[in-house]
């Protein structure tokens, strides 16, 4: 048990840092671009649009309180907007709109500091908001589509090609219809890997967290690795993104024209066609209707756990006594239940499995956390689920126990530490110990045999402290 | 005494009804579909029937008389009877100052062969359901006595004034009480006073209290389970209709508001409401609501004034109350031809699933049956009419 | 007219996201109103700021809702989403789309609407009727959204006329019920002083502000009444104005401090009356009412 967790620990603590970067939000993105791109990227309104969404609610009513003012406004007035009690709240919003470049410092006559909203942010917010401006790439006039899509249609059509590549995936039997430029993207952003035998794609830990994901930001993560190698294939990043934002604020069911768009944007058309972000009839219809999975692409916040609108009935039922049914048909979605369960019947539509301690260990060790798990239950339950409680879909003790389970692989802490030892007197051991408590870097000690272990980060701090006090002595 | 008689008395003297037919199955094969659509047809019937008595007994002063006695601690409600009856009773307590703001509550609990008065007729919600609270606590010993309580509850209602409709409610989970005199004589002393005595049992019908409700004109429920336990305390929530007995007077009321002198912060003061309480809140505010009368002032309404004994109340107090007396209109039932293409109220396109549609008599204009139930349930106003001057009109001169 | 066969349900599709926010806006737009008889130009200029502030609204998120409709002394409709099939907006300009169809679609109904206004009499708004019909569409939309979604609702009311006693029954309806529905009904003041309307900005803890002067409409809206409810307390905004709680007696409909109320009723007159006027009671005499009355307090 012990030597298991230890390698489990290990492990995880690689793997945490792949599931930050799985959850990485468009804040976060646009964050570690250089300001020169934000600055072209300001240019288009539909980013400083999709930027001024994913702002943090107080900061957005910073935004458009001063949007009109042209002057600077001096920072003691906005510090003054925001309430006492909430002033952490603010010093956080004024980090994050410095850092995506939103608003800058300028001097106001007087010596005082001011805020001002980047001129072309302001801008372009303001065309997208009242209007004025030129118009979005893709909206040139069209004549109506005599075989025009509706909306169940691009539902389905998109949620089969995401499927395929989740298919893909796990090793279903359904190869064909995906590229080797998707294959090469999942590579890329290892939820894929060569096998060491054969050299085919096997999925990775990652890949599995990746099933996990609702859609949406499942198809976030996609686009972002396929953004890093946009520049490779020699297409403009910028005018990639911002047709993916206009992809994301366009309305589903509408057709919207091809007219006009460069030989790169083109291609990367058809590389959202292959996933089921748009759909196009024939490569040169001249025209493409946008799906579900590309709107509103930017609101994979992690806080906000999306049910999905084209898989709008969940399909999970979890009870009490830890039984899981779940109403589908689909391969996929029982090779996804099965990650965590034990499944013990499968009728034409139903698989019932039963969550168990083993179960659970095994998808722990295979790198999904217990948060996970739980994610998916919830997201994917059943709209029973949803009716009988409005704020737990699952049972608490499901729940808990999960994370249970989870805390018990977690039981070994382990942190660097220096050992200070053959005290002379008690005294001296009692003064280091105090020392070491005050300022919170003890990590353990026994009086008996006078010896402690401080953090190995402060040893500096207590050793300069020790010094000074047999000095003083 | 044949007169009261209730002419179905017992379920199986009463006619064959074929409940099953009336469930339908829809075109998936299910049930849900027709079941709620019966939901709301009996909703809907029971709007119906409302309408009519139009003098109510609006300033009520009632008296919850709660058995605590040993029976209380049977377990066929769930966790047990008493601590089911007291979650109930605060959803009835909020309910019941929601709707009747200006009425009064008080309550008494039976056990051990005595009444123990919890607290007296007040209007303060929020210090009821703390005492109902503390009331999970106390021992259930004994047999209780109806007698006892109705008297303790009668003595207090009996100095109310005339124009104040009195009522008590009985939660009575003994099959048996235990009276020192000849219940009789207190019943017979209820209806002298005009004191509406409604019951409700928690194990099976009783003869005695199903005379005291005959006798007073109350209402007499034997629960089935505890959503309908719930149902029918909240049936107690409206109005009942205003006694024969009860004379009607115009009482003299204040409308407290708030002074307010441009530019001067106002001084501290204390409320009348908190002067000689020690525990909480004896504490020196600024705000506050001043009698019109004598300027005590007094930091909640509505409130007796302790000084001169006028009632203060705050206008909206009032109109809470007025949907009991002025109701909106009830619709006219039709069946759906294309009358118009979406509801007037909520936009909803109507379409060939809804085959009702609701019209108001004096605007006309149509209506779904989500909104019908919704606006005769909650809200007692119709949009139609409420949007037209020339409706509007005639809405308010009957 | 008759479009019940189309498919296009006028439905909001809500997006199954936690926490929706939708915002019903009342403009007043009769044409009635005192501040319109001046100088109807100033329509034009609220309506513009006000589609602007709608505009932001939806900015907010992607997820929000919203809802515009216009009142008038004979009815009040739906301007945005209007009655029928969605209009077909393509982008004309660097404007999202969504925000086109809003200004679009709210201008082309309210000049239906103002086309069909023939008489220009001095008529009072029926506000009070708007919001009773904002409402049932919000009760619409909590009974058809999803399961597990939440759906903050709130009405902000945009008026330049005054608020009269006559619809104060209905008034009162409307706030009790938004306040059980926990919808906020806020007002924006644009000419006179609201106080009915005030009490129910207080009885729904809404916020209440009459704008000081009509130029900087829309900064006053944006400043105001952008925040949502839960965002409020993080922000400093106009304090809550000590409300008027007075009653209006209904035989003269003057504020009163004490009046006398007819137990049956609830009715309010100034004086004693032998005779209730509106339910027709016939009243014991006053005199002995006293004494009980001060018997009942020594309980």
């Amino acid at each position: 048990m012990a030597d298991n967790g230890v390698g489990a620990q290990s492990q995880k603590s690689s793997l945490i840092k792949h599931t930050n970067l799985e959850c990485k939000n468009l804040y976060d993105y646009l964050k570690s671009r250089p300001p020169s791109v934000l600055e072209k990227l300001y240019n288009h309104p539909t980013i400083c649009l999709a930027v001024y969404r994913e702002l943090p609610e107080l900061a957005r009513q910073y935004v458009i309180r001063i949007l009109f003012v042209e002057q600077p406004v001096p920072q003691a007035v906005v510090a003054s907007w925001g309430s006492q009690a909430f002033s952490k709240e603010h010093t956080h919003v004024s980090k994050v709109l410095t850092e995506l470049s939103v608003w800058q410092e300028a001097g106001i006559p007087g010596g005082l500091l001011g805020w001002i909203l980047s001129p072309t942010f302001k801008k372009n917010l303001k065309v997208a908001l009242l209007g004025g401006g030129k118009a979005w790439s893709m909206s040139s006039a069209l004549e109506v589509d005599s075989k025009a899509r509706d909306v169940s249609f691009l539902d389905a059509y998109s949620q089969e090609r995401w499927e395929c590549v989740l298919h893909y995936m796990v090793g279903s039997q359904q190869q064909e219809g995906i590229s080797a430029d998707a294959v090469r993207i999942l590579l890329h952003a290892g939820l894929m890997k060569r096998d060491e035998e054969d050299g085919s794609p096997v999925i990775t830990r990652q890949g599995f967290q990746f099933l996990l994901l609702d859609r949406q930001a499942q198809v976030w993560h996609f686009i972002l690795q396929y953004l890093d190698t946009v520049e490779e294939r020699g297409l403009d990043l910028v005018e990639c993104l911002t047709f993916l934002f206009q992809l994301s604020f366009s309305t589903l069911g509408k057709d919207y024209s091809t007219e006009g768009m460069s030989p790169g944007l083109l291609i990367f058309l058809q590389h959202l066609r292959e996933f089921g972000l748009v759909y196009q009839r024939k490569r040169k219809a001249g025209r493409f209707y946008p799906t579900r999975l590309a709107l509103n692409i930017t609101t994979s916040n992690d806080k906000v756990p999306d049910i999905e609108e084209d898989a709008p009935k969940g399909y999970i039922v979890v009870e009490t006594n830890y039984r899981v049914y779940a109403y589908t048909d689909s391969n996929l979605q029982v090779a996804l239940v099965g990650l965590f369960t034990e499944l013990m019947y499968r009728f034409p539509n139903l698989v019932v499995g039963v969550i168990t301690r083993d179960s659970v260990r095994q998808a722990l060790r295979g790198g999904i956390t217990a948060d996970q798990i739980i994610g998916f239950l919830k997201q994917h339950a059943h709209p029973r689920m949803l009716d009988l409680q409005a704020k737990q879909p699952l049972p608490p003790t499901v729940v808990d126990q999960i994370k249970l389970w989870e805390l018990e692989r977690n039981r070994l802490v382990y942190s660097e530490g220096v050992l200070y030892s053959q005290f002379l007197s008690q005294a001296d051991f009692n003064v280091l110990k105090e020392y070491a408590k005050s300022i919170g870097c003890l990590i353990w000690d026994n009086n008996d045999r006078r010896t402690l272990v401080i953090n190995k980060s402060s040893h500096d701090d207590v050793k300069k402290f020790w010094k000074r006090y047999s000095k003083g002595n | 005494m044949g007169d009261e008689e209730d002419p179905k008395e017992y379920r199986w003297e009463t006619g064959y009804e074929k409940t099953w037919e009336a469930i339908k199955e829809d075109d998936e094969g299910f049930l849900e579909a027709s079941v709620a659509d019966i939901v709301q047809r009996a909703k809907r019937k029971r709007h119906a029937l409302k309408q009519g008595s139009q003098k109510l007994g609006m300033m009520r002063h009632l008296f919850i008389l709660l058995d605590c006695s040993e029976s209380m601690s049977s377990q066929d409600l769930k966790p047990t009877r008493l601590m089911c009856t007291l979650k109930l009773l605060e959803i009835f307590l909020d309910e019941f100052f929601d709707q009747n703001p200006i009425s009064q509550l008080g309550v008494i609990i039976m056990h051990n062969k005595r009444a123990e008065k919890i607290s007296d007729l007040a209007g303060n919600c929020r210090k009821h359901i703390k005492l109902i609270n503390n009331l999970n606590r106390t021992s259930l010993v004994g047999e209780p006595s109806l007698q006892n309580g109705l008297e303790m509850a009668l003595s207090s209602l009996k100095l109310l004034p005339s124009h104040a409709s009195r009522e008590i409610l009985v939660i009575m989970g003994s099959l048996t009480t235990c009276d020192p005199g000849d219940i009789l004589n207190t019943i017979d002393n209820m209806k002298i006073e005009g004191v509406r005595c409604s019951i409700i049992g928690l194990a099976a019908e009783v003869h005695v209290c199903r005379l005291l409700a005959n006798q007073t004109n109350g209402v007499y429920n034997v629960i089935l389970d505890d959503s309908h336990f719930k149902d029918l305390l909240l049936q107690h929530v409206d109005p009942p209709p205003a006694a024969k007995c009860l004379e009607s007077s115009l009482i003299k009321m204040g409308f407290p508001h708030q002074i307010n002198i441009e530019g001067s912060e106002e001084p501290l003061t204390m409320c009348m409401c908190h002067v000689d309480s020690v525990d909480d809140g004896s504490k020196l505010t600024t705000g506050g609501y001043y009698c019109p009368q004598c300027f005590s002032k007094y930091c909640e309404l509505p409130v007796e004034c302790r000084a001169c004994g006028l009632t203060l109340v705050s206008a909206p107090h009032l109109a809470r109350s007025y949907h009991h007396l002025f109701p909106a209109a009830n619709y006219v039932e039709m069946t759906f031809s294309n009358q118009a293409s979406i509801c007037f109220a909520c936009q909803k396109t109507f379409s060939e699933a809804d085959k009702q549609v609701y019209q108001c008599p004096n605007c006309k204009k149509v209506f779904c049956l989500d909104c019908d139930i919704f606006i005769h349930d909650a809200l007692h106003t119709c949009p139609g009419c409420a949007t037209n001057l020339s409706t509007f009109q005639i809405t308010h001169s009957n | 007219m008759n479009n019940i066969e189309l498919p296009s349900e006028t439905q909001p599709d809500i997006t199954s996201t936690d926490e929706t926010s939708l915002l019903v806006v009342i403009l007043d737009s009769n044409p009635g109103q005192k501040m319109l008889r001046d100088n109807p130009h100033i329509l034009t200029h609220c309506v513009d700021s006000v589609i602007a502030f709608a505009n932001s609204h939806l900015m907010q998120k992607a997820q929000n809702k919203l809802a515009i409709m216009a009142c008038h002394s004979k009815t009040s409709q739906f301007i945005f989403p209007g009655p029928g099939r969605p209009l077909d907006v393509r982008q004309i300009d660097g404007q999202y789309e969504a925000f086109t169809n809003v200004e679009k679609t709210t201008k082309q109904n309210l000049a239906k609407i103002l086309s069909s206004e023939t008489s220009s009499a001095i008529t009072e708004s029926l506000l009070a009727g708007a919001i009773a019909m904002a409402l049932c569409y919000i009760a619409r939309l909590n009974r058809i959204k999803p399961p597990g979604a939440k759906l903050n609702s709130r009405i902000l009311v945009v008026t330049g006329s005054g608020c009269s006693a006559s619809q104060y029954m209905n008034y009162m309806n409307v706030f009790f019920t938004a306040q059980k529905q926990n919808v906020v009904i806020d007002v924006c003041a644009l000419d006179q002083h609201l106080s009915l309307l005030q009490q129910g900005c207080d009885i729904t803890n809404g916020l209440y502000l009459k704008v000081p002067q009509l130029q900087g409409l829309l900064q006053y809206l944006l400043w105001v009444f952008l925040p949502e409810p839960p965002i409020r307390e993080k922000l400093v905004l106009p304090p809550p104005v000590k409300v008027d709680y007075r009653a209006a007696c209904f035989c003269h409909r003057e504020l009163i401090d004490i009046g006398y109320v007819c137990s049956v009723c609830l009715s309010i007159f100034c004086k004693f009356s032998p005779i209730c006027t509106t339910c027709h009671t016939v009243f014991k005499m006053p005199a002995p009412l006293a004494g009980k009355t001060k018997k009942k307090k020594k309980i």
